[in-house]
């Protein structure tokens, strides 16, 4: 059994009872790293965040220091944190906002005071009321106690925080969409380029969005320094991360690990292995976005950003998503597709059309009504979403939601073919019955 | 209409409205937080109350439409006093979430996207609610109970018809109907849901237990 | 060449300027890249995903919108290599698997850019087998535009012109992913002066207008580009008709003037010339049977042989002419000449007692181009609700504002179009607008701010009468006031159809053509040229209508006129007509004022007639026809000519062109503008230069305004729907005038006990009238507010001076 890491989960797996007060987050050491990060100012902050090698735990895994730097000079600069977790599979941030919510206020600090912001956003999914009053009542907490409001920890910098709940929208997970979200719109993504965040965000004005899981790493980074912080992880994937693993597994949960041990491990030694000793079908490396891997190809990769996307998918924000043997995969990518539908914001034509055609041939197929040239249908309305079906994908879309609807086609006409025919030569699932 | 100045909102509303108003550096941002207070003043979302947001903000109702109607939790035809929200995304599904909807479906005498006859009870099908680790799941008022069953799920829509809770509580629910969860929660929630809507202080949608 | 770029579009080696997007680039050098969404007067959003190409990048090929992607140097780009084209095909195909597929029955069929799109660029075939979206269809979201969804491709240039171009954003986006469609708000319908705009712009046929609805088939279609005459801005337009019968209207996108917009009283408004109430045969009056249809030589022979009697008798001075903003130039010019030549009178105007001076309208000194606006700084509006009354002109100062950064200072009575982008706002009692002035120039009290915006050039002023309760001197003083600015230009504003152009042909007391001043330096050679003017000094419409009333003119001409209606004091309009012994009437309809006219003659209308107008720049454009006059119509000059002929003189008219060259020869303004250059090089227009040898200057004169009188101050002013004679006879716009109402402020209404009244007695000088109480609380206190000439109103009059009591 590979042993889990506790950083950003140590403090709720060691003081279960009160691990979310104020009294037990500073009675174990917390706000001394927002202290400091007061002495440091901008510039040492972007550089120890750079060193650290932290890369964004929102899915795209891009650098938090180098996005950081990109900060347009002018001002006021907004800090937003997303909690919009909505992506099927993930429910990491859900933890960390019930369970540890002081450490995401004291890692927002961090970050305000990186980016010389005086205001910051939390944009919390709708569907998470409890995280949010969790988080509502920490931010009360602080700034009874002088860490957040005018002249924090009695300097002369003042930080607003302001807890902000969706409505019910996955898009606006996206950073763009979450910005006009919060300015009172519809969540539709903004075209990039112009409104890169960094320098026209929220209200127009340079703005970080940053996720819950980075946010929270940040005291860790300050109190252990980069070197240590990057010893955690494993080469360019440093730090801790949080698998969320759910499914046909034993034990499903998050769990906090490091990178680079196999999905062997992952599944059958951390999760528990596959629930009534069942076989393993596929599973989903990283969110209902990424193309699926198989056992026969990929269970005994290691888990790196690189090997990921080398094998064709992506670690994203770390939902893994297990299938035993009694899966039917059409039915699975209908609900994955589904999902992308129901989610698309509908503003551009590849993406409101496409997905929920998708969507309707493969209820058609489940259902037992597929033709033959369906499954060459599904890949050719795939490839006017996501070009030539290429991973990364190519998009004809705004953003990358329409692409993510097209995974789940690539991945059952690549490993399961025989099965899609099978739906429709057999006038529907060859599985129905062998199902719970 | 009504004139600008004049609004059909409670004191008590009114006055949080200028709290939320005051939380955002430009008004427009408080469209959203209005619309949950435009939705717990009537019910749910109305005309009326769209109108009144759009006072708020100083956008005409049909921008506050367009807003409102793109986000599933604003709901603008009347819900029962519980809306029961079963997740049947990929991880659910995986785990019996079909059945658990069809289940609640049978029990409330109403396919998803109704309101049974007294007002009660209204049953939809959502997406993924972040509840994968302890799958399949659903929703009261948007408090969550994890790993339910289509038995348990059957007992809970009882529950609310008999106990007819004032508010709906995360933790109660779980104990009753629940089993498995994402992961572990050592104390329990106080705070409940009151309405068909999220539960949360700074909109007065909440009991109010500390 | 450091402000071009050099980029391959598809082999092509091309220099491009820098920052240009580039789907334009690509169409200046012949390379048209398919688009739905994107519009070049709005900012691009990329959604349609129709103008999707390839970019070659140092990572491989890149997929990118050319609507949003400004070209940069060494750029190349691919538009119709394999990858687009699939691409292409592949939006085309999403859009039409829930398209209904009815062009058959579509307005826009054979004009639709999705039909042609999918000829262009379309597969072949559609491989969905799915059941399409369906909404119920179409539906009505306003008085002028229906809606189908099921048509609609979501490109968003509709909600995006309702919020980015003409600020009422009534249409929206609603719903998401798949179900997304447009919907207005409930009870709410899209109500907006501009929404005709959204019919003209939609890429198929999901926005339609009642006027034209199931009218016409596109290739049925004559059309013929011409100049909108409905307000003073001078709105490029494409004419269309069918049959011999104007059914539509649309935009043309030129710089100078409306940049493709119009609003919904311009593009609508053409129903009246076909209306079956239009004059088709001359009429004249009988004591007992009111009127009767004769033929032109009767009516003409009636008429001169009465103006003969009275200009042997009392000579020109007894005999005035009221209207001709209607008319073109040419007929401007020829009725000027008529009436000072053939009728020997001064007594001219074409300006209904509208209050500005003359001289000011069409001579100011420093006057602004429309364009002005693009590049200034600052922009000061004290005049008339722009949206109200020079809509496409409020477009340019919103876009100003709005999108190029103009500071925007607006000063009116009460709230208008502009106010939510304007950067300050005044209001003020009518009557104390001198007190106000005086704090704008000190830049104290509560004007300093708005001064300060104002500090930095250029500036525009657009400068007019906020409502008839305002001293007319006030604009002159606001305008003499924008002049100490920096870098200042003024456009002075009047609404009234082609009246530049009628005060540049010399229809006014004072004014001669080409703005030659009576009994200035120019006149000579006028006189010279017409071989005598008259001599006495003419009166305004006031004075005109004051002498008729004392008994003191004898023949009265009514132009396209209807003072019973049409100036602010209805009352005193009544008592002249009633008392003048002979009037003519040279009209489209039987007006109010022409019922009583003893012999009215029927003229040729808009899309009629051949012509040029001018705009409030001093822009001369060409009107043109398209259809020919109902029955026995003529032109207006040619009507003077024959009874200029009747009464021995020969006024010379051949045609309206040969009018158009005597104009460049006598009127020094106008000199080397032609029909020619007009219809061909100059379609945009040639602005009549300011100044000159000849021509006045006038400089506006700092003069104080009168402060008026009591408590409450009458705010009388127009708004876009009345009940004119083109609103009234254009059935799309006749029920669309807001009513007869009297609007308070809710603590006035209190003060004067009318807090829940439904309706209050309003009384001035000049009228009275019970109304319906609107209660509005921008309203500047003590300001009664009461729109001009709606429905079943009776002459209130100018006020300024009203008591307003319980009814």
């Amino acid at each position: 059994m590979t042993d889990q890491l506790r950083v950003i989960t140590r403090r709720m797996v060691e003081h279960p009872a009160d691990s979310h007060t104020l009294a037990r987050y500073e009675a174990t050491g917390g706000y001394r790293q927002a202290r400091r990060a007061l002495d440091m100012g901008r510039d040492e902050l972007v550089e120890l965040v750079k060193e650290s090698g932290l890369l964004g735990r929102g899915g795209a895994a891009f650098p938090a220091g180098l996005k950081w730097s990109f900060l347009a000079p002018a001002r006021p600069a907004y800090l937003v944190v997303n909690a919009d977790e909505s992506e099927p599979g993930t429910f990491k941030d859900r933890q960390l906002l019930e369970r540890d919510p002081h450490q995401l206020v004291e890692g927002m600090i961090i970050a305000a005071v990186a980016n010389e912001v005086h205001h910051a956003f939390v944009y919390v999914r709708g569907e998470y009321p409890k995280p949010a009053r969790r988080l509502q009542r920490a931010v009360d907490e602080a700034y009874t106690a002088g860490y957040l409001g005018e002249g924090i920890f009695g300097s002369d910098y003042d930080l607003e925080v302001t807890v902000h709940l969706g409505a019910g929208a996955y898009i606006c997970g996206e950073e763009t969409a979450l910005i006009n979200s919060l300015e009172g719109r519809r969540g539709e993504p903004r075209l990039k380029p112009p409104y890169f965040p960094a320098a026209k965000g929220l209200y127009m004005m340079p703005t970080i969005v940053n996720n819950v899981e980075t946010v929270s790493n940040l005291p860790h980074i300050l109190e252990m320094g980069p070197e240590a912080y990057k010893a955690l992880g494993h080469e360019a994937d440093t730090g801790s991360f949080l698998f969320s693993v759910s499914g046909h597994v034993n034990r499903p949960g998050n769990y906090e690990l490091p990178h680079g041990l196999t999905w062997r491990e992952l599944i059958y030694d951390v999760a528990g292995g596959i629930r009534d000793g069942n076989e393993l079908k596929t599973w989903i490396p990283g969110g209902a976005s990424a193309p699926w891997f198989v056992p026969s190809d990929h269970l005994d990769l290691p888990i790196t950003k690189d090997a990921t996307a080398k094998a064709g998918s992506m670690l994203g924000s770390g939902a893994v998503v297990v299938m035993d043997d009694t899966t039917c995969v059409v039915r699975a990518a209908e609900r994955i597709v589904r999902f992308f539908a129901h989610e698309s914001c509908g503003q551009c034509t590849p993406c409101r059309e496409g997905t929920t055609w998708l969507e309707m041939i493969l209820r058609r197929i489940e259902s037992g009504a597929g033709r033959e040239v369906d499954v060459d249908l599904l890949l050719e309305v795939g490839g006017n979403i996501s070009v030539g079906l290429a991973w990364p994908p190519r998009m004809t879309t705004i953003c990358p939601l329409g692409p993510s609807a097209v995974s789940p086609i690539i991945s059952i006409t690549k490993y399961f073919k025989d099965e899609v025919l099978a739906h429709i030569h057999g006038n529907g699932c060859p599985l129905r019955g062998a199902q719970r | 209409m009504l004139p600008r100045t004049m609004s059909r909102w409670s004191p008590e509303t009114r006055e949080r409205a200028r709290r939320i108003l005051a939380r955002y550096p430009e008004k427009r941002s408080a469209v959203m937080p209005l619309l949950y207070l435009a939705a717990a003043e009537d019910g749910h979302l109305t005309p009326e109350g769209m109108e009144e947001v759009a006072r708020w903000v100083g956008l005409t109702p049909a921008q506050v439409q367009s807003v409102a109607s793109f986000y599933t939790m604003y709901k603008r035809e009347r819900t029962g006093r519980y809306l029961v929200s079963c997740c049947t995304s990929i991880s659910c599904m995986l785990l019996g979430a079909d059945e658990v909807l069809a289940a609640v479906e049978d029990e409330a005498g109403v396919p998803a996207g109704e309101t049974d006859d007294e007002g009660v009870i209204t049953v939809e099908h959502v997406e993924c609610i972040g509840a994968c680790g302890g799958a399949p799941a659903l929703q009261v008022n948007y408090e969550l109970v994890e790993g339910v069953t289509p038995d348990t799920a059957r007992e809970l829509i009882r529950w609310l018809r008999s106990a007819s809770p004032e508010a709906v509580h995360t933790d109660e629910m779980q104990e009753l109907f629940g089993t498995r969860r994402s992961f572990d929660w050592a104390v329990p929630e106080r705070v409940g849901a009151v309405g068909p809507f999220p539960a949360f202080e700074p909109y007065g949608t909440t009991d109010g237990n500390p | 060449m450091s402000d071009h770029v050099t980029v391959t579009i598809d082999g092509r080696k091309l220099e491009v300027p820098a920052g240009e997007l580039l789907i334009e680039a690509a169409q200046e050098h012949g390379t048209y890249i398919p688009r739905f969404c994107w519009h070049p007067r709005m900012k691009p959003v990329g959604m349609c995903r129709m103008c999707l190409v390839e970019l070659e990048t140092p990572r491989g090929p890149a997929i990118v919108t050319a609507c949003t992607t400004p070209v940069s140097d060494g750029m190349v780009v691919h538009t119709r290599n394999e990858t687009v084209q699939r691409m292409q095909e592949g939006v085309l195909e999403f859009l039409l698997i829930n398209h209904p597929l009815d062009c058959p029955v579509c307005d826009r069929g054979g004009e639709c850019p999705l039909q042609d799109h999918v000829m262009a660029y379309g597969p072949g075939e559609s491989r969905f087998v799915e059941e399409k979206r369906h909404f119920e269809k179409p539906i009505p979201i306003s008085e002028l535009v229906l809606l189908d969804r099921e048509r609609c491709i979501l490109c968003a240039r509709c909600t995006r012109f309702s919020e980015e171009i003409s600020g009422d954003p009534l249409i929206e986006f609603t719903d998401r992913g798949n179900g997304v469609h447009i919907a207005t708000f409930p009870d709410l319908p899209f109500s907006s002066y501009f929404s005709g705009n959204t019919v003209q712009i939609c890429p198929v046929g999901a926005l339609t207008a009642t006027a034209y609805r199931f009218r016409a088939r596109p290739w049925d279609l004559e059309a013929v580009e011409s100049t909108c005459m409905h307000c003073t801005a001078g709105d490029r337009i494409n004419l269309q008709a069918s049959h011999n019968e104007v059914v539509r209207i649309l935009g043309v996108d030129v710089e100078p003037t409306n940049q493709g917009w119009l609003s919904d009283r311009c593009r609508f408004g053409f129903q009246y010339v076909g209306s079956p109430d239009r004059l088709t045969v001359p009429l004249i009056r009988d004591a007992e049977q009111g009127h009767t249809e004769v033929t032109w030589s009767e009516a003409l022979d009636l008429a001169a042989t009465r103006i003969g009697e009275v200009l042997a008798g009392s000579g020109g001075q007894s005999v005035a002419v009221l209207g001709g903003a209607r008319l073109t130039n040419e007929d401007a010019y020829a009725l000027s000449k008529f009436a000072r030549v053939v009728l020997g009178t001064n007594h001219v105007d074409a300006q209904m007692d509208d209050g500005l001076d003359p001289q000011f309208l069409a001579a100011t000194v420093d006057r602004a181009l429309i364009s002005d606006l693009d590049s200034a700084k600052a922009i000061l509006v004290w005049g008339p609700d722009l949206k109200e009354e020079h809509p496409t002109l409020y477009l340019r100062v919103r876009r100003a504002a709005q999108e190029l950064g103009a500071a925007l200072v607006v000063v009116h009575p009460r709230r208008t179009g502009l106010d939510d982008r304007a950067t300050h706002k005044l209001t003020y009692r009518p009557g104390e607008g001198a007190d106000l002035l005086t704090e704008l120039v000190a830049g104290s009290g509560r004007a300093s701010q708005a001064r300060q915006a104002l500090a930095e050039g250029p500036v525009v002023g657009l400068v007019g009468r906020t409502g008839y309760g305002e001293d007319p001197r006030l604009a002159e003083a606001v305008a003499a006031f924008v002049r100490t600015l920096p870098d200042a230009r003024i456009l002075p504003l009047a609404r009234r159809a082609n009246i530049y152009g009628a005060l540049d042909m010399g229809l006014a007391p004072t004014l001669l053509p080409g703005r030659v001043s009576v009994g200035g330096e120019g006149a000579r050679s006028i006189a010279e040229a017409w071989g005598g003017l008259a001599e006495h000094p003419g009166l305004d419409t006031r004075g005109i209508l004051e002498a008729a009333a004392a008994g003191d003119i004898e023949v009265l001409f009514l132009v396209g006129a209807d003072p019973l209606r049409d100036v602010p004091d209805g009352a005193l309009a009544r008592r002249a007509l009633e008392r003048v012994p002979f009037v003519v009437a040279i009209d489209q309809f039987l007006t109010d004022s022409s019922r009583l006219a003893d012999v009215v003659f029927c003229a040729d209308g808009f899309a009629e007639k051949e012509g040029t107008v001018t705009n409030l720049e001093g822009r001369v454009q060409k009107v043109n026809r398209i259809v020919p006059g109902p029955g026995q119509t003529r032109p207006d000059w040619s009507i003077l000519d024959d009874l200029a002929r009747r009464l021995g003189v020969e006024l010379g008219f051949g045609s309206a062109e040969a009018i158009s060259k005597e104009i460049a020869d006598v009127a020094p303004a106008y000199r080397g503008v032609t029909w020619d250059r007009l219809d061909w090089e100059e379609r945009d227009g040639i602005v009549v230069p300011d100044g000159g040898e000849a021509p006045l200057r006038f400089v506006p004169a700092d003069t104080p305004g009168t402060r008026a009188g009591g408590d409450l101050v009458l705010h009388l002013a127009r708004v876009m729907y009345d009940d004119g004679v083109t609103v009234r006879h254009s059935p799309s716009l006749a029920g669309l005038a807001p009513g007869a109402a009297v609007h308070l402020h809710p603590d006035d209404a209190a003060r004067l006990g009318l807090a829940s009244a439904e309706t209050a007695r309003v009384v001035t000088e000049q009228g009275e009238a019970t109304l319906p109480i609107r209660l509005d609380d921008t309203l500047h206190r003590g300001v009664v507010y009461v729109p001009f000439n709606q429905p079943g109103m009776p002459p209130l009059g100018p006020g300024p001076a009203v008591t307003v009591t319980p009814a």
